[in-house]
């Protein structure tokens, strides 16, 4: 009787002392165990803000960006106001400032006629190209076509851009287009990135569209100055070069937030 | 033997259930493989990790940091941006909706002295100010002849979960079928679209998730049930009941016409003649943070805190409100006229009481599940780099770039 009361009294003290490991609904899985504060969900601009404090903007240096659509489209650069835009035929490559957010608008693309999507872009990071070659060494990511079905279709998509950590990615051939990994929409997309490297944009794009009737100037954001130079423009009419000198450019790598990760992770 | 059994029967659905509630995912993997990428796989629930607190606590720089209070806050600049912490610069003051369908719908709102009609045809999409009820009008429902909607439409402030997804898309809502049907058996429809918390983010077919009452079970709110599993961004609700019966308090005004018949005065205002208003705010909703929101205040009074003047905005210093303690008006000074004489007036108040003591220290116990835990911050850095010093000719070849594809390290002055 004695052996049975104490086998209770320990199943009673093994209830009270194991740790709970409910999830919070609102927190993202944690990664490795490490802290990460930043999600897929934290108000826009809050990236490029701690990116400000940190000390990763540089006034003078225009990070330059690269856009690239399925076939052909044109991308526009706001300055923060619908009054201030750039258009540029895909791919389309644009300097701006890293700690700021932009607003960019995609349309004539043919795969979507009469559709315009209105992607932002968050730079929290820069590159570090040799010197006075910074415009051969963009960030560059491509909206592909299911992600843009996906904005279509009312979701919103948020991309990763980051810079590969060479030990941290499988070998394979340098010109290599850029590598797009799905993950599921309740992990956190930007701790994910920085596993596998240094995150230096985030990219969201959804289906919203700026009131035609009514001006709504809070829709294009804060923005920030752009730099279009004439070497962007030129390599911008030309399609992606693949060369083993483009080292940095070629090792970026995008993590993409979307609907179709249970089924790619089911399949592995 | 029968009571160890069940001991250890306890014992072990006891760690199961403590140990798996649903959310975790036995063992998560980066998908890279390969040999060295061993530090990549993890577990869903390590003990010792760290989880960070939701945007929403983020958006405060924490206690005792934070300024006088929660209440002060509020009324000096609103208790949302700019208060610390998380900036949100990107926080639309708009919610846009999509009326989905039925396709060809017509979509109107209520308006001053009146409604205007036919401001949206299905499929459509308008910007709604955020934390504001709105009052739709949805007439020419394909199917539906003569069947006119008045629902209401709730538009809750943007919250730091939702800013990436209100700025980057439109809040889907549709009138199906079924809702429809619902509605014309006199039934009660409540729509919330809300976005998920990560838990349930896999459970969304399209982001957002609609509750819709009558496909719960009797009795469950869908405005709870939609804020226990993330956060409202829209509520509407639907019944059949006809708001503009002429004639009726709040209908259409009538006039009476020369020959006796009834004639419509005021003129409506027509989206299909071009006339295009915008909406009317009838009411507030959610909770603080939009125009016109009340947020959490002050027990003194309403808005900003003001100074009270005695024989202002207050009665004057000394003055009792009341004639009586217990409410009641005293007894007048008799005989009338004359000099008051009543020496003594006394109300003995015998209603039997049986009222708890104030509280004089308050305790209030916060677990949250996980807790949020932070890494211990770095106390030594120990920084070293290793420059490799080469010979003119020599080249160091990383492994990867070996011409067999793959191999071992090549240092400077051994290669091939």
């Amino acid at each position: 009787m004695t052996r049975v009361s104490l086998i209770l009294w320990l199943s009673l003290i093994t209830a009270l002392t194991l740790p709970s490991r409910y999830v919070a609904a609102q927190q993202y899985p944690s990664v490795d165990g490490r802290q990460f504060p930043l999600n897929q969900m934290t108000p826009p601009g809050t990236a490029a803000e701690w990116a400000t404090k940190l000390g990763r903007t540089t006034p003078d240096y225009f990070q330059p960006v690269r856009v690239s659509l399925p076939a052909t489209g044109v991308v526009t650069f706001f300055e923060g106001s619908p009054d201030r835009a750039y258009d540029l035929p895909a791919p389309a490559q644009a300097s701006l400032l890293v700690g700021r957010m932009y607003r960019l608008r995609v349309s004539n693309l043919p795969e979507f006629p009469g559709v315009d999507f209105f992607p932002s872009i968050e730079l929290i990071d820069r590159l570090h190209p040799p010197a006075g070659k910074a415009d051969d060494y963009p960030i560059e990511f491509e909206l592909t076509l299911e992600e843009l079905e996906w904005a279509a279709n009312g979701r919103l998509v948020t991309k990763v851009v980051y810079l590969e950590q060479p030990n941290r990615v499988p070998v394979t051939i340098l010109d290599a287009k850029e590598r797009i990994k799905t993950i599921e929409p309740s992990h956190n997309v930007i701790a994910e990135a920085d596993q596998l490297g240094r995150p230096v944009a985030i990219v969201r794009m959804g289906g919203r569209t700026p009131d035609p009737v009514r001006p709504e100037p809070a829709f294009f954001g804060p923005g920030g100055p752009i730099r279009i130079t004439q070497k962007s423009v030129g390599t911008a009419a030309h399609t992606r070069r693949a060369s083993t000198d483009n080292i940095e450019s070629n090792q970026a790598g995008v993590v993409s937030l979307g609907p179709k990760t249970m089924r790619r992770v089911a399949q592995r | 033997m029968k009571l160890y059994f069940l001991a250890l029967g306890t014992v072990v659905v006891v760690c199961v259930g403590c140990a798996m509630d649903g959310h975790q995912t036995p063992q998560q993997s980066s998908g890279l493989g390969g040999p060295n990428l061993g530090g990549l796989s993890h577990y869903g629930g390590n003990k010792g990790e760290y989880h960070a607190p939701p945007p929403a606590m983020m958006m405060r720089p924490g206690p005792m940091v934070d300024g006088p209070g929660p209440g002060v806050l509020a009324m000096m600049n609103g208790g949302g941006p700019g208060a610390g912490g998380m900036p949100r610069t990107f926080a639309p003051t708009n919610t846009q909706i999509t009326f989905k369908g039925p396709d060809g719908m017509h979509i109107g709102w209520e308006i001053p002295n009146g409604y205007a009609e036919n401001q949206l045809v299905a499929p459509a999409r308008y910007n709604f100010m955020q934390g504001a009820t709105y009052r739709l009008k949805l007439s020419g429902i394909p199917g539906r002849e003569g069947v006119v909607l008045y629902p209401t439409l709730q538009v809750y402030p943007s919250h730091p979960n939702t800013d990436a997804y209100l700025s980057h898309n439109a809040v889907p809502m549709e009138m199906s079928q079924e809702d429809l049907d619902q509605i014309e058996s006199n039934n009660f429809v409540t729509k919330v679209i809300y976005l998920p918390d990560a838990a349930f983010q896999e459970l969304a077919i399209a982001n957002v998730e609609t509750l819709v009452s009558t496909r719960l079970d009797p009795g469950v709110d869908p405005i709870q049930e939609a804020d226990k599993r993330g956060t409202i961004m829209a509520v509407m609700r639907v019944g059949n009941m006809d708001r503009e019966m002429p004639g009726q308090p709040g209908g259409k005004p009538l006039a009476w016409g020369q020959g006796g018949d009834v004639d419509q005065v005021a003129y409506q205002v027509d989206g299909d003649r071009g006339d295009l208003v915008p909406p009317m705010p009838i009411g507030p909703a959610g909770n603080g943070g939009g125009p016109g929101i009340p947020n959490a205040m002050m027990m003194a009074g309403s808005g900003a805190p003001g100074v009270p003047i005695a024989g202002g905005n207050m009665e004057a210093w000394g003055m009792p409100i009341t004639g009586t303690p217990i409410g009641l008006a005293g007894p007048p000074h008799l005989p009338l006229g004359g000099p008051a004489g009543l020496k003594s007036h006394t109300v003995r108040n015998r209603t039997r009481m049986d009222l708890p003591k104030p509280v004089d220290h308050m305790l209030i116990d916060v677990d949250h599940q996980p807790g949020l835990s932070l890494p211990e911050p770095v106390r030594y850095i120990q920084y070293s780099e290793k420059h490799p010093v080469y010979q003119p000719g020599e080249l160091s070849n990383p492994a990867w770039n070996t011409p067999q594809g793959q191999g071992q390290y090549c240092p400077p002055g051994q290669g091939q």
